[in-house]
């Protein structure tokens, strides 16, 4: 028997009904109160995680401590031992049996040890302690979301979920994993039993806030954001104690000088991704969703800041830095919601200066300047761009309108990742049309309002021009904005995750075609492909090497996932690792 | 660099005349001028008369003359400043110039905001229907006094007929622009968070404007000075709706030299006017494809 067929928190997990409702999704048959389940936690090396270590995690080829890898959420990691030579014999090492078929976006994190230590989490609210060098389970837990909807409560007093019962991964700190919660929460465990700590409510669900992101500690904060934009919540991003969970400071992100009336209530503009941190500056920099309600914009108006860009806040004290909108008043629902990375020392336009690259859904990288917020470039298309921004007649006739990016992009949640090496930045975009008929004339009280409604494909009219492709990996140049390469793949299901670049210039991404790919960072040729994983990846990799093996590991969880055609779940965290040398080039800033 | 009036092309002057209700020999030729129009153009329907009474005794002894006089001045003076900035080109990064032209604007927008004025607009005035804008372009057209108003803010004679004309046409976009009590219950987000129509109107104008400081410096690199020079239009759409609006609220507070066709007149249109202006700013600045955009290859090198 499997540790996971006799594991309470397990069991737990896999009890819980993911339920469509009207407006989304909600759980049922949640616990009562959280489970921990403890195996062999005597494995876990006794030694806390330091800010210090956080602040290297980017250039320590041993560890993967935060979401991003790093701070810059380059998704890079120095280690080499994996090699365009060698990677033909990459092999996988374990899979870890999660048990649970639900949502798995997430990113493992790594803290070195002997043996180094696997965290890794999946929906709905459940986690792993893994030792990273065998696979075995050290403890599992899962948090104890609401139920009100299973206790008749009432439609408005329940968690809604726009996208799936979606987590993304933890954050660490000394004794501590952090980890968001589908109620709109924090949740802090002690790393070497797996109890909870403390937990902290950020929003409140009933009125429409849930979490799903990796949180990331930085300074003595534990940094979170907010989701809900599709049910009229107030978006904002919060730090909080890492000791107790404190709120230390909370700012919102519709700022009443900004908006019309008392529209900044309910204008969204929430932050449902890790931010990106530089500790230089003391900024971070947050992906920004969509303004509320999402397609109606004549209930909004004006550019309804802070939504669909990057904000820059103080990381001390969330004192708003700059703004840049890539969809200024959106009414598409194109969010710029994946990670932002910053990337250090880049000479463009006759100066040297550090620049944050964002992919959003409208399908194009902006390359903005770190310290002003100036754009410097917006790139040659990573997806088609048809019938982009407009606008459909009234409904009196019926029409409809059929655009690419659709409202999943491009880009969607979809962390890009940034190599060093070869100076690119690559993305996972798709290419499908989504189409939108406005409905006014059929508004009913008690009924969704979006101002129309979305039909995904294939259900839509495909529309004059389209290339009948869906998705794409795309290679970067965030300075110059070159397409340097592109691979589109082809599938009914859409591809989601994000990729991993190497120190020596791999790059690692899944596919909805439940392949785990390396390409040439390079050249976009691929040099290796896992076997069929039995189900769509759409999660993002990490990578770490451990010296006690002397392998590099490549982990990567599997399943599919989200708003849309994600295809079959999965349950699995696959782990695939070769021997081989440090090149002893680590090091550096990023 | 200035701005660049849009063109007023064959099927948008078709339509115009149309709604105007010109017909015939008067259709074929001329060049448009509003004086002509206005002797050739169809009455108003009965009902503005009766929407601008109700507004008038609504609010008449609510309204501060003075703000709104000065205001209705200073709108006037920061529409004269459009070339001025179209001059200066992209603005620096400290830069306040739009700010500037949007203050009077939010005076008046406070002003009546405080007063209830923008909620009983909406309260008093149907939405954008057919029927509704066919009529107040034509009371538009009759009304000597809010040309001239126009015309003493820095309008040309051929740009306010392009501003009239844009009234006139666009029922279509202006029908999607809903008055709030015509939103029904039970909608997914809290209708007491969406302003009164007129307020969505004027302060998203405002809004608009302010934006442009920071957005043309940050996007100065994207933006061909073509786009540039229709934005400025299009801000010069917004401030002419917004001296319209305000003259008719000036109007009710003091003077009452508008019919109250004339006054129902100039309150949606000018609302129309600040409507359009925001959209197409958003168009011609905000939302450039690959084709309307500084080209790559044309960019500076890295």
């Amino acid at each position: 028997m499997s540790r996971v067929d006799d594991d309470a928190a397990v069991e737990a997990a896999r009890n819980i009904d993911l339920v469509e409702v009207e407006d989304g999704y909600t759980l049922q048959n949640t616990p009562d109160d959280p489970v921990t389940e403890q195996h062999d936690t005597s494995q876990i090396p006794e030694m806390d995680v330091t800010e210090e270590m956080l602040r290297a995690s980017a250039t320590d080829p041993e560890v993967w401590l935060m979401y991003g890898g790093g701070y810059a959420q380059q998704r890079h990691t120095t280690a080499d031992a994996i090699t365009r030579d060698n990677v033909g014999d990459l092999s996988l090492e374990y899979i870890v049996q999660g048990g649970v078929a639900s949502s798995m976006e997430g990113t493992p994190i790594v803290v070195p040890g002997d043996p180094p230590i696997m965290y890794q989490t999946n929906g709905p609210n459940h986690a792993k302690c893994v030792n990273a060098r065998t696979g075995e389970l050290l403890w599992t837990y899962t948090y104890n979301n609401p139920d009100d909807i299973h206790g008749n409560e009432g439609a408005d007093s329940r968690i809604l979920l726009c996208c799936d019962a979606n987590n993304r991964g933890f954050a660490v700190l000394g004794d501590k994993v952090y980890m968001t919660t589908l109620d709109s929460g924090v949740v802090a465990l002690d790393r070497y039993t797996g109890e909870q700590q403390w937990y902290t409510s950020t929003g409140d669900y009933r009125k429409g806030y849930s979490a799903t992101w990796a949180p990331v500690v930085y300074d003595g904060q534990v940094l979170t954001g907010s989701a809900g934009g599709e049910y009229g919540v107030r978006g904002f991003v919060a730090a909080l104690d890492p000791e107790n969970g404190d709120i230390l400071w909370r700012t919102y992100t519709t700022d009443p000088d900004r908006w019309v009336g008392t529209s900044w209530q309910q204008g969204c503009a929430t932050t449902w991704m890790t931010p990106t941190v530089d500790p230089e500056r003391g900024t971070m920099y947050c992906p920004m969703g969509n303004p509320g309600p999402d397609f109606d914009g004549t209930v909004r108006p004006g550019p309804n800041p802070f939504s669909c860009g990057t904000l820059a806040l103080d990381a001390t004290n969330g004192d708003v830095e700059w703004n840049f909108q890539e969809s200024a008043h959106d009414v598409w629902d194109y969010d710029s919601s994946s990670t932002k990375v910053l990337i250090r020392d880049v000479d463009l336009r006759g100066e040297t200066r550090d620049v944050v690259v964002s992919a959003g859904k409208t399908g194009w990288l902006y390359t903005n300047d770190a310290e002003t917020g100036k754009l410097l470039r917006r790139s040659q298309e990573t997806s088609q761009h048809i019938n982009m921004w407009e606008m459909v007649p009234h409904a009196d006739s019926d029409e409809s309108i059929s655009y690419v990016p659709g409202a999943h992009g491009g880009n969607d949640w979809q962390p890009p990742s940034y190599s060093p090496e070869t100076g690119l930045v690559y993305v996972k975009q798709n290419n499908t049309p989504h189409e939108i008929f406005w409905l006014n004339s059929e508004y009913e009280a008690g009924t969704t309002y979006w101002g129309g409604t979305l039909n995904d494909w294939p259900h839509v009219s495909e529309p004059e021009g389209w290339n009948g492709h869906t998705s794409q990996v795309v290679a970067v140049d965030p300075v110059s904005g070159e397409r340097v390469w592109t691979e589109w793949i082809d599938s009914e299901n859409y591809l989601w995750g994000g990729s991993l670049t190497t120190g020596s210039g791999l790059v690692f991404l899944g596919t909805q075609e439940s392949k785990f790919i390396a390409y040439d960072g390079e050249t976009g040729d691929r040099l290796w492909e896992s076997p069929n994983l039995g189900a769509p990846i759409s999660s993002s990799p990490s990578s770490w090497y451990d010296p006690g093996t002397g392998k590099q590991y490549v982990a990567v969880q599997v399943g599919g996932s989200g708003w849309l055609r994600h295809g079959p779940r999965g349950s699995t965290v696959a782990v695939f690792g070769l021997e081989g040398d440090l090149s002893g080039q680590q090091g550096g800033a990023q | 660099m200035t701005y660049e009036t849009p063109q007023i092309d064959h099927d948008e002057r078709r339509k115009f005349l149309k709604v105007l209700g010109i017909t015939g020999a008067a259709a074929v030729g001329g060049d448009l001028a509003i004086g002509e129009l206005r002797e050739a153009a169809d009455e108003p329907g009965p009902e503005l008369a009766a929407m601008g009474e109700a507004i008038r005794n609504d609010l008449s002894g609510s309204l501060d003359a003075a703000v709104l006089e000065t205001g209705l001045a200073s709108i006037g003076t920061q529409i004269e400043r459009i070339p001025e900035l179209g001059a200066a080109g992209f603005p620096a990064a400290d830069s306040t110039a739009y700010q500037e032209l949007a203050e009077p604007v939010w005076t008046v927008h406070d002003a009546l905001a405080e007063v209830g004025f923008l909620a009983s607009a909406e309260e008093h005035l149907p939405p954008f229907t057919g029927e509704h804008i066919e009529s107040t372009a034509r009371a538009l057209v009759g009304a000597e006094a809010l040309a001239g108003t126009l015309l003493d803010s820095g309008f040309t004679e051929e740009e306010l007929t392009t501003l009239f004309s844009g009234v006139a046409t666009s029922r279509e976009r202006l029908s999607l622009w809903m008055p709030t009590q015509a939103i029904p219950e039970g909608v997914e987000f809290d209708l007491e968070h969406v302003a009164p129509l007129h307020q969505r109107a004027m302060g998203g104008a405002a809004l608009w404007i302010d934006d442009l400081d920071t957005y043309l410096w940050q996007a100065e690199y994207l933006i061909p000075e073509a786009q540039l020079r229709k934005g400025l239009w299009d801000v010069k759409e917004m401030l002419g709706g917004a001296a319209l609006f305000t003259a008719a609220a000036h109007d009710i507070a003091g003077p009452a030299r508008l019919s109250d066709s004339q006054l129902t007149a100039a309150l949606t249109a000018g609302t129309a006017s600040m409507i359009l202006g925001q959209e197409d700013l958003t168009n011609d600045v905000y939302r450039l494809t690959d084709d309307q955009r500084t080209p790559i290859e044309g960019g500076e090198a890295p």
